[in-house]
């Protein structure tokens, strides 16, 4: 018989090429996966040999990752750059996937014909676009095809015994370990074991006549037979996953994983969270789930019946949190590490050659005649066409998944930032990139600067971020409290990191930066805001390095390559053989055993109708939840949550058509109404979550209480808003709210004040600064300081005037000490300060010691979380004495003051106020620093508030403050003996500076109120500009 | 085992000490001369040191050593049974004693030493640093200003050389020679009264340095005094009255630095404090805030928190409205409160906070409901979602006026 070329495969080939290979340009750098394997390939491309890698998470080792796709990324990049490494890498892994799938196909079914329909099916399944277009996994994609490759070979090992066989599928098992270690370790256990199976069942039928023949005891003879060969493999396999990437469980072994549990989609109950379902579910398993009880059927047939087991297992285990069988299985510590998506990819590309011979069948086998037979011709093509339709829908879904729900943000464009590190030393102190999505990766791949945060939490090792559940500070908003609180560290005590320079591309967090002390530089021009930190030393010349010893640096460097290019050589034969049919090869046994397909069972074809009927029910219950929950107007609940939902995306055209028409609001007002709010909830806040209580509903009218949790940069807003609700026409409207008609008396006026400005380094220079362009550090004096107890925490309290003639950005760091001068803790002033002030300006100031997060107790680690965000330090003994550092630099932004206390009535509420904005600009984000005096007007502690909504110009904010009770209260030190400014003491700074200080100036700025514990308390301002003019 | 190992070792060490013997016995010092003997010289002169020997020239080599560094040389020439050795560049440039060994085979066969001097004649540069770069005015600060004079090969000059300092503030230019002494000379410019900026120079064996500079700052602000403007005194809430201070100058007369904050602290006759901020220019402070909405008496004094503070000033502010209508409708859950009319029977301009607290006929909070007015009015409507049939106190707060009504409240509004 001649051997033609397989017309499908040749088909699949150019489709699939050009289908993904020009699809990938567009969605490959925005998968989430594909950035972080381009900034490894850079490693490897500039320091081959060294695993260190400095750039992210303070240094960390590649070795925490296989190197193959990498290394051979980093090889082509010398080509082309690293992208082009990038898509070259994806083209080959296309072409792998798609002659992977046919090979495997033709072993299972034994037919060339089918195996080409399989090609053709993998061109089009939604698993491996997803896999590819959506995630990225560029590794994993690679192994599991090469995976395919070698099962031919390990069949006809197991099969034949031939040395050869043994030869080839040890070398291609090789390269699969080099370019994703799960892959092989759980395709051992789901592939290669009912492979193996496979093939010694098919030694056993050769034994007797027919499979109704083949019971246990001759297929237990046969394997008895065939198991110096399985051991053998075995053995060898286990070497080859051992061996080629030694130097992984080498670092495994070294530094374990310490990283808590990071919540994944893959692990949710599909069913509670839809999006999770929909992703790691319904996309991958596609109209497979029509066809499911044919898998199930030709799967647990006696050949395939290993297959059927380990099928069955991928399945269940593919359903993540929604069954607690997965759990059960994997115990609880795998299940926490594992993203379990990868299940079901198995399990799909499992069904791949039985979907590819049920649609053969379909095509042109018995399937087709039976359908013809019963329902008629037309039904069939109907049919045929509705499940090509659902995979090609399928498919293209999958494909504009990006597009139209984008997981990542809009692309940023680098070089502006590559540049802004590479001059003037910048890179000489880590950056944080905030907002950046994966994208932050390939920044981190183009520049050699380097940052605290990183895309690779496996490899973490500071203790803040290992300690927190959350992929990256980058995105910290998306974990809620958690990701905020963890940030929120970073950007308090930056000098331990050395950080100083932050890239923001959302604005959401320039509120939290601002509040810890940070400044606004310059916007670069592809709009990134970038915020620096006074008073930051750069990074060390000498950075701590985790070595290793040499062997595994060269192990590391060769093996991978060297795995590729064995297998390439003892392979090239065989690929020469088949591409060019120049020699005649024997036709492996497995081609025996096609199976004639002449009778499809009547049973099964009905059962498989009432299945799809099933599913369809099942589709449309969902479909009719989601639009029962989701149609705005049905209830008074669903209007208050579309009001709300519509407000949180700022869709307020959306929000304006929920507000009851009779109120003859027109939409160009409302939009102007809404437009001069700002504010943090109005501007920076997300939507955590919405409390509806609806009351004193009648037919037509109804009372919501809604109660809002926002999560904003700072702190957790509580909010309890009433609305009136009304019916009409049978929609629900919303009663709209009166708005402030106060107007400011000027139209146009003027102000004049004091800017500044900094010249940085006055001569062009790539040198240290010169001495004359340093300018002095401004002089501060601490007025008092006291360390005190209150609710069990201990606080470091005070206040502090900058004495000199200049602004001044301050950063003061208290540190504890017990009786016997041990340290125990220290920590900077994060927003209860005001970190910029001007001439003779005074601020009162708290110290809270916040510790890492929950890294000492990671059992009891809080299933909900602390609104405060804050984990104070467990202290092991009583801090009797502290030290204050402080330190003044010379600050020209954010040094607004105009904000006035304009009226203050203390009520059964608390204190109602006014603040006055006299000045020019828009005050954002207001802050109220309250502190609380003695009788002897001593301060006895500091609180502050952040008001909702902002100060516009000449208008006034009302505020409510709810004074403490500090009948709790401890002072345990009073002193200003350990003070230092600028590194000098703060005595000798008032002696010189202030030798005549007049004390009585503190009092007579205080508010007298007799309170709990207390006798004056005072109210200071701090604004946040958000857009300064 | 670990016996094995020690034998090792001792085999090791008996094999290293047999070797050294072995040298020390064989060597005979040969008869070396020197022929041109320099032991003083300039720095950047070029020096060679020449010997006389009959030993094998290839394995000779000079040792020299100073303050650069140390090395050994090869001769450069040898002709006549001399050979030269020809002293590097870098350590002919340096300033100080330089020594030399002869070495032969690793034995020492001759030594001595040179001395470079200072080259001043040559070039002087100075290196000069002068801090902090900003002081204050008065008797206590200064700046200082610290030179270290150097030859053209970075060699601090001798102890005692003489170095020239001028310093210039406004038309003064004052000059005085200080000398060297361990390498460099300071000199401490003192502080002057009034503010301004001090450029100071030094010069030395006829190079100037560059010009250096510190800024002399007001010295502490001292009492001063304000007082309050504007455009009427009645209690609007929408006027902006503004404080300004005379100009606040320190005790040497000079004009406190621009940006110096400056507190108004606002007592008003219900003993509340209120404050508002101004920042100096030219020694002008200037803070702004709203009129009261109700009529009120205030006390302003002004702070530069520590150093000065201000007289107490003293603003009267009259009722701008001194009633208002209230107008029910709508079996009375519509209430339509003014016109407001200010102090010329103009309407109030739009923004006077309205406030209606409501109580049940046993006078027990149920809640509040607060609007503005707007062309001179407000509308409270109390919707029967909102209130029940029945009797309410309401209390009707407005300019500090407030207003107290008992009303049966009925009817259905909204259909």
């Amino acid at each position: 018989m001649k051997k033609k070329t397989n017309t499908l495969l040749i088909l699949a080939l150019i489709v699939g090429l050009a289908f993904h290979g020009s699809a990938i340009f567009f969605t490959l750098e925005s998968t989430y996966d594909a950035l972080i394997h381009l900034f490894f390939a850079d490693h490897y491309a500039s320091s081959w040999f060294d695993p260190w890698e400095y750039r992210w998470y303070t240094g960390f080792t590649v070795q925490s990752y296989p190197p193959l796709v990498h290394q051979l990324i980093g090889i082509l990049s010398y080509i082309g750059g690293l992208k082009f490494g990038m898509y070259t890498v994806a083209l080959i892994a296309i072409v792998l996937f798609i002659t992977g799938a046919y090979r495997y196909t033709l072993l299972m079914t034994g037919s060339r014909r089918i195996a080409g329909y399989g090609a053709v099916m993998a061109v089009f399944s939604s698993t491996f676009v997803e896999t590819l277009h959506i995630f990225g996994q560029l590794p994993s994609v690679s192994a599991l095809s090469i995976l395919l490759h070698a099962m031919t070979e390990i069949y006809l090992w197991i099969k034949t015994g031939k040395t050869r066989y043994f030869i080839t599928s040890a070398t291609m098992l090789a390269v699969t370990v080099t370019s994703h270690h799960v892959t092989p370790l759980f395709g051992m256990v789901f592939f290669i074991a009912p492979l193996m199976g496979m093939a010694v069942m098919d030694a056993a039928r050769e034994k007797v006549a027919s499979y109704k023949a083949l019971t246990f005891k001759v297929f237990w003879g046969t394997t008895l037979q065939h198991f110096w060969r399985i051991a053998k493999f075995g053995g060898t396999a286990i070497f080859l996953l051992v061996f080629c990437i030694f130097p992984y469980w080498y670092n495994s072994k070294r530094n374990p994983i310490t990283q808590v549990a990071i919540p994944h989609g893959s692990r949710d109950n599909f069913l509670e969270i839809t999006s999770s379902g929909l992703v790691f579910f319904l996309i991958p398993w596609g109209v497979f789930l029509f066809i499911l009880p044919y898998f199930f059927y030709r799967y647990f047939s006696k050949r395939y019946v290993f297959f059927g087991l380990s099928f069955t297992l991928l399945t269940i285990l593919g359903t993540g949190g929604t069954t607690p069988i997965p759990r059960l299985m994997l115990g609880e510590m795998a299940f926490n590490i594992l993203t379990l998506d990868r299940f079901t990819l198995w399990a799909t590309i499992m069904a791949l050659p039985i979907f590819a011979e049920f649609a053969y069948r379909m095509v042109e086998g018995d399937l087709k005649t039976l359908i013809q037979e019963k329902f008629g011709g037309v039904y069939h093509r109907v049919l045929g066409g509705l499940i090509a339709g659902g995979m090609l829908f399928m498919v293209l879904f999958t494909m504009t998944l990006g597009y139209f729900r984008p997981s990542q943000p809009a692309k940023i464009k680098m070089l502006p930032i590559v540049n802004f590190l590479g001059a003037d030393s910048h890179d000489s102190w880590r950056y944080l990139p905030l907002g950046f999505g994966d994208q932050m990766a390939w920044l981190s791949a183009q520049s050699g600067a380097m940052t605290v945060d990183g895309n690779y939490h496996s490899a973490r090792r500071l203790p803040e971020l290992t300690t927190r559940a959350i992929e990256r500070i980058e995105n910290s908003k998306f974990r809620g409290v958690e990701g905020i609180g963890s940030l929120q560290q970073f950007l308090t005590v930056p000098e331990k990191y050395n950080l100083k320079y932050i890239f923001s591309n959302d604005k959401f967090y320039d509120p939290i930066l601002y509040y810890c002390g940070w400044q606004r530089l310059q916007q670069l021009e592809n709009g990134i805001m970038v915020w620096e930190k006074l008073n930051v030393a750069p990074i060390p010349q000498i950075m701590p390095k985790q070595d290793v010893p040499t062997i595994m640096k060269i192990m590391w460097g060769v093996i991978p390559l060297t795995t590729v290019l064995i297998a390439i050589f003892v392979n090239i034969q065989m690929i020469w053989v088949r591409l060019l049919k120049s020699r005649k090869t024997p036709v492996h046994s497995f081609m025996k055993l096609e199976l004639p397909y002449n009778k499809f069972p009547s049973k099964l074809l009905t059962f498989s109708h009432w299945w799809a009927l099933v599913v369809l029910i099942c589709i449309g219950y969902g479909m009719y939840i989601f639009y029962v929950k989701n149609v705005a107007q049905l209830s008074p609940n669903n209007v208050v949550e579309s009001y709300y939902d519509a407000l949180d995306f700022k869709e307020f055209s959306t929000a304006h058509s929920y507000l009851d028409p009779e109120d003859n609001i027109d939409i160009a007002q409302y939009m102007l109404e809404v437009s001069v709010t700002d504010g943090i909830l109005s501007s920076y806040a997300k939507l955590d979550s919405l409390g509806i209580e609806i009351y004193d509903e009648t037919e037509n009218s109804a009372k919501a209480k809604v109660a809002t949790r926002w999560i904003t940069p700072l702190e957790n807003v509580f909010n309890n808003d009433y609305h009136e609700l009304v019916k009409r026409k049978n929609k629900w409207y919303i009663k709209s709210k009166k708005v402030d008609n106060d107007i400011p008396p000027d139209q146009l006026f003027t102000a004049n004040g004091t800017t500044y400005y900094n010249h940085g380094r006055r001569k062009i220079t790539t040198q240290e600064t010169y001495h004359e362009d340093v300018l002095k550090q401004p002089v501060l004096e601490i007025l008092s300081a006291k360390l005190v107890k209150y609710k069990g925490q201990y606080s470091v309290i005070g206040e502090l005037q900058n004495v000199d003639n200049t602004p001044a950005d301050v950063v003061i760091k208290a540190t504890l000490y017990n009786d016997d001068d041990k340290e125990l803790a220290n920590y900077n002033a994060k927003h209860q300060i005001k970190h910029k002030l001007m001439p003779k300006e005074t601020t009162t100031f708290k110290i809270n010691f916040e510790g890492i997060a929950w890294s000492s107790t990671k059992d009891t680690l809080p299933p909900t979380f602390d609104p405060d965000q804050f984990t104070p330090v467990s202290f092991e003994e009583r801090p009797t004495k502290f030290n204050l550092q402080s330190a003044g630099n010379t600050a020209n932004t954010d040094l607004y003051k105009h904000v006035a206390l304009q009226n203050l009535k203390y009520t059964d509420q608390g204190f109602e106020g006014v603040l006055f904005n006299s000045g020019v600009q828009e005050v954002t984000i207001p802050q109220l620093i309250i502190s609380y005096y003695d009788e002897n007007s001593e301060l006895l502690w500091v609180d502050h508030k952040f008001i909702t909504e902002g100060v516009r110009i000449q208008r006034k904010q009302f505020f409510n403050y709810k004074p403490l009770a500090l009948d709790s209260l401890e002072i345990i030190s009073s002193s200003l003996e350990n003070c230092f400014v600028n590194g000098l003491p703060n005595k000798a700074i008032a002696d010189k500076i202030f030798p005549d200080r007049k004390l009585i100036h503190g009092k007579q700025q205080t508010q007298p109120f007799k309170g709990k514990g207390y006798d004056y308390l005072k109210f200071e301002i701090n604004s946040y500009i958000g857009n300064p003019k | 085992m670990d016996g094995k190992i020690l034998y090792i070792l001792a085999f090791i060490l008996l094999g290293c000490s047999n070797k050294k013997e072995e040298q020390t016995t064989s060597f005979t010092k040969p008869a070396v001369e020197i022929i041109s003997n320099t032991t003083n010289s300039i720095a950047g002169e070029a020096i060679t040191l020449v010997f006389k020997t009959e030993a094998n020239v290839n394995t000779i080599k000079l040792y020299i050593k100073n303050a650069f560094g140390s090395t050994f040389l090869s001769p450069t020439i040898s002709e006549n049974e001399n050979i030269v050795f020809q002293i590097p560049k870098n350590y002919t440039r340096i300033a100080g004693p330089c020594r030399w060994k002869l070495l032969l085979e690793g034995h020492n066969i001759q030594e001595g030493k040179f001395d470079v001097a200072t080259n001043a004649p040559k070039a002087t540069y100075i290196e000069s640093y002068f801090g902090p770069r900003s002081v204050t005015a008065g008797y206590n600060d200064y700046s200082m200003l610290t030179i270290a004079p150097t030859d053209a090969f970075d060699n601090p000059l001798d102890d005692g050389t003489k170095i020239t300092v001028k310093y210039q503030f406004q038309e003064n230019i004052d000059e005085t020679e200080i000398e060297t002494e361990s390498f460099f000379a300071f000199y401490n410019v003192r502080s002057t009264l009034k503010s301004g900026r001090i450029l100071v120079t030094a010069e030395c064996n006829g190079t100037t340095s560059k010009e250096l500079a510190t800024i002399v700052y007001p010295d502490n602000a001292t009492d001063f005094t304000i007082s309050g403007t504007s455009a009427h005194n009645y209690a609007d809430g929408n006027q902006i009255i503004t404080f300004t201070s005379d100009i606040i100058k320190d005790k040497y007369g000079n004009i406190v630095t621009n940006g110096t904050l400056v507190t108004f602290v606002i007592k008003t006759d219900k003993d509340a404090y209120l404050y508002t901020i101004g920042t100096t220019i030219n020694g002008i402070a200037e803070a702004k805030t709203l009129h009261p909405d109700e009529a009120a008496n205030w006390e302003i004094q002004a702070f530069v928190t520590g150093a000065a503070e201000s007289n107490t000033t003293n603003f009267t502010f009259n009722a701008a409205i001194k009633d208002y209508p209230v107008h029910f409708s709508k079996g009375n859950r519509n209430l339509d409160i003014g016109p407001f009319e200010s102090f010329m029977k103009q309407l109030i301009p739009d923004g006077l906070l309205t406030q209606l607290d409501i109580y049940d006929a046993n006078g027990t909070y149920i809640d509040t409901k607060k609007t503005t007015s707007k062309n001179g009015v407000c509308t409270i409507f109390l919707g029967e979602h909102f209130l029940e049939d029945g009797d309410y106190i309401l209390k009707l707060t407005a300019a500090g006026i407030t207003k107290e009504f008992r009303k049966n409240i009925h009817g259905d509004t909204v259909k």
